[in-house]
């Protein structure tokens, strides 16, 4: 994202400028816009006009317009932000309170203004513009029967490609029928890569799976590289890796990112960040389970103590619509900060947002035993 | 029967455990449904002895709620016709809870009152219409009048007898005599029902509460199983059969040679033809692996035998002297437990074997790697083919030509895996110890000869020891359930075939079944059994039967054939009473799970910890608790991200017995106890 510019005051109102370049930065806007923002963008509108002779003629302008946000749509597939609300500038085809839809897109600028830019929607802007690597990954994970091509952003992980086929089992004379479906099957994937990999944008890809499916299929990338001369995958062997997963399924998207030779790669990434506390929380809880505690009323309750050393939390809590159970969020957040905690922010598109965002979003790992907590319902 | 995998002692005077707790309701629900097998098969016994040459036509219709249609006559009644209105048949329901009651009375005092069931509504409306009383003989003569009418089968010898036991029954029975017309006969039916049944109380005051509790299922909901009655050619020369079907899964860890075992096996018993081995023998030895000429047999898949390691079930049959044995060979590397889970939760019981070899053994029990925690798999296995229902082990203990046939290693083993087992849930006379050597022929079909062994065991040997299993019991009076493992399409032809195991019921050519998910008609074409074409296949039976007219693409493993007016619910929200096993990570509210019931699997998460069960006492301790730790049991909710075909357990045990993994270990097992969002 660039930051054209910026006029803000700390916790106070202000208005910023940016650009999205990535398709990373359209969910940084996604998180940014929240409602009662205003968003004012180029967009085009169809403007209905009475003529003279009575008749109606439709015609489509592109207008600058400002809007103040009642809601805010992001389509992960195709990286496209809507923002709905009403119009608050005068203009000569749209009246003050008509509703428009703003799409903003790629590489065309808006601007956002907010009463009050509290310290999370700083951070935002402040990572959204951080131009650090980004760690384009590609993961084809796989078991037989089910393969899915992920493509792992900054912030963003992405499914692009899921294939799902029946395998029969080997069964005597049948067994041919095993063969044939197994390498149909990597024929669909190796489809799905060469539609979705590009190796100027990914810097690696890794190949997943429990079991040799991962080894059969490199095999058969290999072999079917040669025999039709894919130069993107030849010239890019060095960059193809292998690593274990426990199964097929997306949450063991997980394992894949914590295994060693895949972890070097992304080491220095937020979505590397975010893997390894999830990992510290897990360990904790079953070393000992005291020391760590999840769910808002018993994160809550430990901060009340003081006892919250890292908080992990998504996103998603701070898109809340109610704008107060968003302040409620940000206190907690800036309150562990004050007292020397650790806050990760972990992005809901990627699968350790998605697994905290399951263990109800919000976690935490305490600095001494709270044993009363076995205490509190859930 | 339960899914104990709780290291806890049995004790005796203890009947409370999570498994007690099971096999308490599951035993309560299963008596009950075997008396009234009993009752079925009773009542089929005394059809064939007594009048086999009248048996009515009883074809089976499934009753709708509005309508009934006759057995005879196929005319559609109301559903408050007692009789059927074109040819004064009776309802089948109501003649089913009087053969019922007759099944259980066994003897005179009930069979009264099916025969005055079956009797009435025949020839006597015109004996009552005439006012005549009904006496023992009017009884008579109506029965036999009924019987030449030729409908429904009659017990008059039995009853003759019988109603010169009951003098007093003349009496009780007067006011239903005061009968005129037959609608009213109709109405006063459960009348004189009733009074037939005060008799019956006189006699046999003790069998009454048996009556009673035999009379309510009739009058449950519209379509449960219960209403099912199964036709007459899946019960048929049941008994007759020459060898019944046992289904043996061979499990335990990596490279203790269960593959060579079921190879070897099924060489000697001369299921592998000479050429065959030879051309195994051959190629092993080519790839420089010898010794794994026999697991070749198993494993066919070029993979497999590149990297000497089974990865999917394979299938084998063999003929013992009691039981026709299909082998469920499973895979046993850690990354392969889903396949083996999908493969082998048919099995009705399990050779566990194990290697005797130092360090190996250890390896099974206490997992691979050292120092990082799980299980091995010969743990594992044990505990997941224990809550496949299967409470009959072989313990195989395998290699023992490596350790020299040491009677210390084979006691060191036994003493080890005996506690695990026990701590398993299964019962010590339930679990047979074989030492063999797979690889010498030592003690598999025939006792051993190596002196070395013969000189400290004396028990059976391995076949021995299969044929000693008990055989499995079978439910082929509940509607059709099959749950397909494996479809096998063949292109030329374009026919497919649905293999698997059924669960309960019976198909044959021609039956008409339903595909779920999908709710897809279908016909069954043929049935093969170890490629042989059979005619029938009943519950228990492994076959593929090859469908006509369905979308083979539709079809896929997981999914379940059932019978076409009793097809299995599915739920993408379930509730569960699960056993935590041996996990590091405590299971969160959240907690991301794969999540395998039958042969199909999905990703799942916990949506909710309902409460937290008593170890000893099953009853909810507390609710709504952080987390769950190893070897608590608790109730919890999980959604499914796809629905799947799913039973409660204590409908269909098959349908309802779940496996959550997670990271690659099996974390939970327990059973269904609700549908939270059933979709018919």
């Amino acid at each position: 994202m660039q930051l054209i510019w910026k006029n803000l005051v700390p916790d106070g109102p202000g208005t910023v400028k940016l650009k999205p370049v990535e398709d990373d930065d359209m969910w940084h806007a996604y998180n940014l816009i929240c409602p009662g923002d205003t968003v004012q963008a180029t967009t085009v509108r169809k403007v209905l006009r009475e003529m003279a002779s009575g008749g109606r003629d439709a015609e489509r302008v592109k207008l600058k317009l400002e809007i103040r946000v009642e809601a805010v749509d992001y389509d992960k597939e195709g990286s496209v932000l809507r923002v709905r609300g009403k119009n608050i500038t005068e203009n000569e085809h749209v009246k003050i309170g008509q509703f428009h839809t703003l799409e903003l897109e790629l590489h065309r600028p808006f601007v956002i203004s907010k009463d009050i830019w509290d310290s999370i929607a700083r951070d935002i802007l402040h990572q959204a513009s951080d131009p650090a690597a980004s760690a384009d990954l590609s993961v084809i994970l796989m078991q037989e029967g089910l393969a899915q091509l992920f493509l792992i952003g900054r912030s963003i992980t992405t499914v692009r490609s899921r294939i799902e086929t029946s395998i029969p089992r080997k069964h005597g004379p049948a067994i041919a029928g095993y063969e044939s479906a197994l390498k149909k099957f990597f024929e669909n994937v190796l489809q799905a890569w060469l539609k979705h990999i590009d190796f100027s944008i990914v810097r690696c890809v890794v190949i997943a799976s429990p079991g040799f499916t991962k080894d059969q299929f490199r095999d058969y990338l290999f072999l079917e590289a040669q025999r039709r001369d894919l130069r993107a995958v030849i010239e890019n062997k060095s960059r193809i890796i292998l690593a274990h997963a426990t199964s097929g399924y997306k949450h063991s998207l997980k394992d894949v990112l914590e295994s060693p030779n895949v972890m070097n790669l992304i080491k220095d990434t937020k979505a590397a960040q975010e893997v390894r506390a999830l990992k510290d929380f897990f360990t904790m809880l079953s070393n000992d389970s005291s020391r760590a505690c999840y769910g808002p009323r018993h994160v809550e309750f430990a901060n009340d103590r003081m006892a919250v050393e890292t908080l992990l939390i998504t996103d998603n809590l701070f898109r809340n619509a109610d704008i107060a159970e968003r302040q409620r969020y940000v206190h907690l957040v800036e309150s562990v900060k004050d007292s020397g905690g650790t806050v990760h922010i972990f992005s809901s598109m990627h699968v350790s947002g998605e697994q905290l965002e399951q263990l109800t979003g919000i976690a935490a790992l305490l600095r001494f035993p709270l044993p009363e907590l076995d205490d509190l319902e859930m | 029967m339960g899914t104990c995998m709780v290291k806890m002692p049995r004790k005796v005077g203890h009947a409370h455990g999570y498994d007690d707790d099971y096999d308490d309701d599951y035993d309560d629900y299963y008596d009950d449904y075997d008396d009234s097998e009993d009752a079925h098969r009773s009542n089929h016994d005394m059809k064939g002895n007594i009048s086999s040459q009248k048996l009515p036509v009883a074809k089976e219709t499934a009753r709708k709620p509005i309508v009934w249609s006759c057995s005879i006559c196929t005319f559609d009644n109301e559903e408050s016709m007692v009789v059927c209105e074109i040819c004064g048949v009776f309802k089948e329901s109501f003649v089913k809870s009087g053969k019922e009651a007759n099944g259980i009375g066994n003897d005179t005092a009930a069979g009264s009152m099916s025969t005055m069931a079956n009797t009435q509504p025949g020839k006597m409306p015109v004996k009552v219409a005439a006012k005549e009383p009904i006496s023992a003989d009017s009884y008579e003569k109506a029965s036999m009048s009924y019987e030449r009418g030729n409908t429904l089968h009659s017990t008059s010898t039995a009853q003759k007898v019988e109603i010169a036991m009951l003098p007093q029954e003349k009496k009780l029975s007067q006011p239903s005599a005061t009968l005129s017309s037959n609608h009213k006969l109709q109405e006063n039916l459960s009348d004189t029902l009733a009074t037939t049944k005060d008799s019956s109380e006189v006699i046999a005051s003790s069998l009454r509460q048996i009556n009673l509790d035999r009379d309510r299922p009739s009058a449950s909901t519209p379509i449960s199983d219960e209403q099912y009655k199964p036709d007459k050619w899946i019960q048929l020369d049941q008994d007759n059969e020459a060898l019944r079907q046992l289904n043996l899964a061979i499990v335990g860890h990596v490279d203790s040679g269960k593959s060579t075992l079921s190879g070897r096996l099924l060489h000697l018993l001369g299921k592998i033809s000479k050429r065959e081995m030879h051309k195994n023998e051959k190629e092993a030895k080519e790839k420089g692996k010898g010794s794994f000429a026999y697991a070749w047999a198993m494993d066919e898949s070029a993979e497999e035998r590149e990297r000497g390691v089974t990865m999917t079930v394979a299938v084998a049959y063999f003929d013992s002297s009691k039981y026709r044995v299909v082998v469920l060979d499973s895979p046993g590397h850690k990354d392969f437990v889903p396949n083996m889970i999908s493969g082998a939760t048919q099995a009705d019981a399990a050779i566990l074997v194990v290697d005797a070899c130092i360090g190996s053994f250890e390896a099974g029990m206490d997992g691979q790697v050292p120092g990082v925690a799980g299980v091995g798999q010969t743990k594992e296995h044990a505990q997941l083919v224990r809550s496949f229902g299967v409470d009959q082990l072989i313990v195989a203990i395998n290699k023992m030509d490596v350790v020299g046939y040491s009677k210390q290693r084979y006691d060191f083993i036994k003493a080890q895996l005996g506690v695990f087992l026990r701590s398993c849930g299964f019962r010590d006379s339930s679990v047979a110890w074989v030492p063999l050597s797979a690889m010498e022929n030592q003690n598999l079909i025939v006792p051993a000869t190596d002196a070395r062994l013969t000189s400290w065991f004396q028990g059976k040997c391995l076949l021995e020891a299969i044929n000693s299993l008990q055989p499995p019991s079978r439910d082929v009076s509940k509607p059709l359930i099959m749950p397909i493992c494996d479809v096998i399409r063949t292109q030329s032809m374009g026919q497919v075939a649905a293999c698997g195991k059924l669960e309960t019921g019976a198909i044959r050519a021609g039956s008409k079944v339903v595909v779920m998910p999908g709710c897809q008609p279908a016909t069954v074409r043929s049935i093969e059994q170890d490629s042989n074409v059979c005619s029938v296949a009943r519950a228990g039976d492994n076959v593929a039967v090859i469908l006509h007219g369905v979308d083979s693409s539709k079809l896929m493993p997981g999914g379940v054939i059932c019978h076409p007016d009793f097809p299995v619910p599915m739920a993408a929200r379930l509730e569960l009473k699960i056993l935590v096993l041996d996990v590091a990570i405590p299971i969160l509210i959240g907690s991301q799970v794969e999540f395998h019931i039958h042969h199909a699997k999905e990703a799942a998460r916990i949506a909710k910890i309902v409460s937290l069960l008593d170890q000893k006492t099953g009853k909810a301790s507390k609710s709504a608790p952080r987390f769950l730790k190893a070897k608590q049991s608790a109730v919890v909710e999980v959604a499914l991200d796809e629905a799947v075909c799913v039973q409660e357990f204590s409908k269909c045990k098959a349908l309802g017995r779940v496996f959550l993994r997670a990271n690659g270990n099996t974390v939970a097992v327990g059973i269904v106890t609700r549908l939270i969002d059933s979709v018919q």
